[in-house]
């Protein structure tokens, strides 16, 4: 019990923290807790908004990382894994007057389906074809989403908007427990992902990364092996995709875009594809820079992400997890040296 | 012949279906329709060929998915623009573009260079991000006090859009000339040069394999043209603008075409040489770099050129009008010079249905002769198929590596240039474009040059095809239905030809079975 404590205590730091980070925001402001609790106005609140943003960006830059930083498969498909959820939450609560249970259930069969759509395609195309069969379907999702036929559900190309939120957890009036509804989502499906990865099953999906036709040699049939993570993505993709509707006023079809799979891939890239809590540091890293780059430089913002992501591809391919944890071997190697010397 | 049909009846039977369609297609509409239609598809076909003939050679060669191709493919159209509308910011531009590029021409000195420093195994990591980082804040100090005369993204009356609308009209908005007043000319001169020197320096030392060159004044050919470009740059700035402000339109398209080639040529030389070399050994990361690439082309394109869209001024070869206009044959065309022409009873314009494709067909062919007649041709279609055995013969795999690249890009700028009269500039052309161009390649075969010309004539004439259905409608058989498809169904169309090629076809139409 005592080891276990140990060895994760740099999550169990960071659970507490990001439990304790509305209270303390709102005490570095002068409101007290109790405050917080009832979602006074404030800089906690705001606070709590960005951290929601970015659980919800790890979730879904997690679903991206099981299936291209684990299995290896590059899908530039992938925002509609997102934006599938997404629309169909807005539709389902707006148009069908669905509860929440009845639309988490509907999401489920549709993000079965389009898994087993982008699984239709996997055993006849490889690499780079699978990226762009992959980038295909995502597009004719999008296109679909933008067009005025379907605009009634969709709103066309000005995105969803007027989504009625049941009132127990509108993140308008009950920011905090949204807050906390979005950080037990994020550390589940931290969990099921770290227990999938180290699961037999991940273990394969690891070894297809690897050198497929040498996991085939052993005897597995790898066809069902990304499958499974295709459809674990595509659960959690939704998932995501669910929270985001629930917390944002507006839906833009820009989710269903390249752009949005590309900020997955940002994501990944900055927080160490393959390394799951890369994608959290990513995220943060992301969504703060983007916010403030966007605060005090304007339009040119992307401009400096794209810059930004020029640099970690050239020099830092690892991210930031993924070097730390190359490092941290130096450093650990580097104090036994000098444990040595000294006696 | 049995055992080709036995290997090939998926693709055979794909081609009858689409061949099938295309009958179909034409049965619907009038014959002047059917043939705007057709001419029209082969436009855009033959556009879109530009990019991904380029795009297919690199990825076939150097196995570099470059996504940032049509962002290359609208920076050649922006070049192409300012040569014609603003030749005045051009010659300015040349003189310190031709000295940033100098550096890098001298590539082969810095080896011999190297060899001779000799020091600690820090020091020497360090020296190149020394070397770059004083080569960046020599060139964040000069650039920006460089006098070139500009446009005005933020004042309307001085906009690009201004410039276009006034030039399209045959006036010119008068300009000020930049004069030198922050920095002097042989300062900011010799500032430039040496700062590219250093950083090109810099760069090259990350190369840490041993080579023995043997200067030659082969080795110094191009950066003296680089230098006599800067210093006529500088030197007769006055004349250089005048000359281009005098030159016909036809002139000045046709210079605006050359500038723009070459400079795609440049920057994809550059950019191989810095950006894409130091990766081949990851190459998923090639793939976001581009991606990142891209994301910045387009930010410096709306920095520059701003986000409004506008088209640059046809030249008045093909722009001509009045009485005689319509021209009803080839002959009544070349002496009014009409900008539309009657073919079978339907009026086609000139530039965009007739001129690009004929642009695109003698691109097809010369770069086939290159392909299958030349030496350089030869070690690329060797290299596609195995570099490293090309390299073991000893070809230096690397710099065939640069000039294909350099060549795509020269392509791909060479489309866009071509594209600004008929399909106008804006930020997004590059997008939606390369879009286009990834589903011809997947359709044609990804590395397959013919499949190249023979996917993007099939989605031009598909979109082209949707488009004037769009307008006439289409009668369902034993209904009294009329089915007008959508804007948004052109892209989809396409997309989901793609996809359901590559189910039947994973290498495409004419793809190699790996």
């Amino acid at each position: 019990m005592k080891n276990f404590f140990i060895s994760h205590r740099g999550s169990l730091l960071t659970l507490l923290g990001l439990i304790l980070l509305p209270f303390l925001v709102g005490l570095l402001n002068g409101a007290s807790p109790a405050d917080v609790f009832v979602n006074g106005n404030g800089q906690s609140k705001f606070i709590q908004g960005l951290a929601i943003e970015i659980f919800i960006l790890t979730i879904y830059a997690l679903s991206f990382d099981v299936i291209f930083g684990i299995t290896g498969l590059l899908s530039f498909g992938h925002s509609m894994f997102f934006a599938v959820g997404a629309y169909l939450t807005g539709i389902a609560i707006k148009s069908f007057g669905l509860s929440l249970p009845a639309t988490l259930g509907w999401l489920v069969v549709a993000s079965v389906v389009q898994a087993l759509l982008f699984g239709l395609v996997l055993p006849r195309v490889k690499g780079i074809t699978f990226a762009l069969v992959t980038l295909g379907l995502g597009s004719v999702f999008h296109i679909l989403v933008m067009s005025s036929e379907f605009g009634e559900y969709t709103g066309a190309d000005v995105g969803l908007q007027g989504v009625i939120v049941p009132a127990f957890i509108s993140p308008a009036t009950e920011r905090l427990r949204f807050y906390f509804v979005a950080l037990t989502v994020m550390v589940l499906i931290y969990l099921l992902y770290q227990r999938f990865v180290n699961s037999p099953t991940g273990r394969v999906c690891v070894a297809i990364r690897e050198n497929e036709g040498r996991a085939q040699m052993l005897g597995y049939n790898t066809f069902y092996f990304k499958l499974s993570a295709l459809l674990l993505s595509s659960l959690t993709a939704a998932l995501a995709g669910f929270l985001h509707t629930l917390y944002q006023p507006i839906v833009s079809p820009n989710t269903a875009g390249l752009g949005y799979t590309v900020t997955a891939l940002l994501i990944l890239l900055i927080g160490g594809v393959g390394t799951l809590n890369g994608a959290f540091v990513g995220a943060i890293v992301f969504r703060l820079l983007d916010y403030g780059l966007r605060r005090y430089i304007g339009e040119s913002a992307s401009f400096i992400n794209g810059a930004i992501y020029v640099l970690f591809v050239l020099f830092i391919p690892y991210g930031i997890v993924g070097t730390w944890r190359l490092k941290s071997l130096q450093i650990k190697q580097g104090w036994e040296r000098l444990l040595k010397m000294f006696g | 012949m049995n055992s080709f049909l036995r290997k090939n009846i998926v693709m055979l039977v794909t081609v009858l279906v689409m061949a099938v369609f295309l009958t179909a297609a034409a049965q619907g509409m009038e014959k002047k329709d059917f043939v705007i239609t057709l001419l029209r598809g082969l436009a855009v076909g033959s556009i879109t060929f530009l990019v991904a003939s380029g795009f297919s050679l690199i990825f076939g060669l150097l196995d570099v998915l470059n996504l940032a191709h049509g962002t290359l493919f609208m920076i050649g159209a922006y070049m192409g623009w300012t040569v014609v509308v603003r030749p005045d910011t051009f010659v300015d531009l040349l003189t310190p573009l031709a000295l940033i590029v100098s550096g890098f021409a001298l590539g082969d000195v810095y080896p011999l260079l190297a060899s001779r420093i000799r020091l600690g195994l820090s020091l020497r990591r360090l020296l190149p991000w020394a070397l770059i980082l004083v080569s960046i804040l020599l060139f964040g100090f000069i650039l920006p006090r460089y006098p070139i005369a500009i446009w005005d993204v933020e004042n309307y009356a001085q906009s690009p859009v201004t410039f276009s609308f006034m030039a399209d009209s045959g006036a010119r908005l008068p300009v000020m000339p930049a004069a030198f007043t922050e920095v002097t000319m042989p300062s900011a001169f010799i500032g430039l040069l040496l700062a590219s020197v250093i950083g090109a320096f810099g760069i090259s030392l990350f190369d840490s394999s041993p080579r023995t060159v043997r200067l030659s004044w082969k080795n110094f050919v191009s950066i003296a043209i680089a230098l006599i470009v800067a210093i006529a740059g500088v030197a007769f700035n006055d004349n250089l603008t005048a000359f281009l402000y005098g030159l016909s339109s036809n002139w000045l398209f046709f210079v605006a075409v050359l500038v723009a080639t070459l400079s795609g040529v440049a920057l994809g030389g550059v950019m191989e040489a810095t950006l894409i070399r130091p990766l081949y050994s990851r190459p998923i990361y090639q793939l976001m770099l581009t991606l990142g690439m891209s994301a910045i082309g387009i930010e410096m394109v709306r920095a520059i050129w701003g986000r409004p869209e506008f088209v640059m001024p046809k030249p008045a070869f093909f722009n001509g009008g009045g009485e005689a206009c319509p021209a009803t044959n080839f002959a009544d065309w070349w002496a009014n010079n009409c900008s539309t022409i009657l073919i079978l009873d339907g009026r086609v314009r000139v530039y965009n249905e007739i001129f690009i494709p004929i642009v695109g067909l003698v691109v097809l062919i010369s770069i086939w002769i290159l392909l299958q007649r030349t030496r350089l041709g030869m070690i690329i279609r060797a290299g596609v198929q195995d570099s490293q055995m090309v390299e073991a013969l000893g070809i230096n795999v690397r710099r065939v590596f640069t000039m294909v690249f350099a060549l795509g890009v020269g392509l791909a700028s060479l489309g866009g240039v071509l594209a600004a009269p008929s399909m106008g500039l804006s930020n997004l052309m590059g997008e939606s474009l390369l879009l286009n161009a990834l589903i011809a390649l997947a359709i044609g075969g990804l590395t397959s040059y013919p499949g190249a010309a023979l996917g993007s004539v099939i989605v031009g004439m598909i979109q082209q095809f949707i488009i004037k259905y769009g307008q006439i409608g289409i009668a369902i058989p034993f209904t009294e239905i009329i089915f007008k498809p959508t804007p948004p169904l052109v892209p989809a169309s396409t997309v989901m030809l793609m996809v359901i090629i590559l189910l039947l076809l994973p290498n495409g139409l004419l793809g190699k079975k790996e």
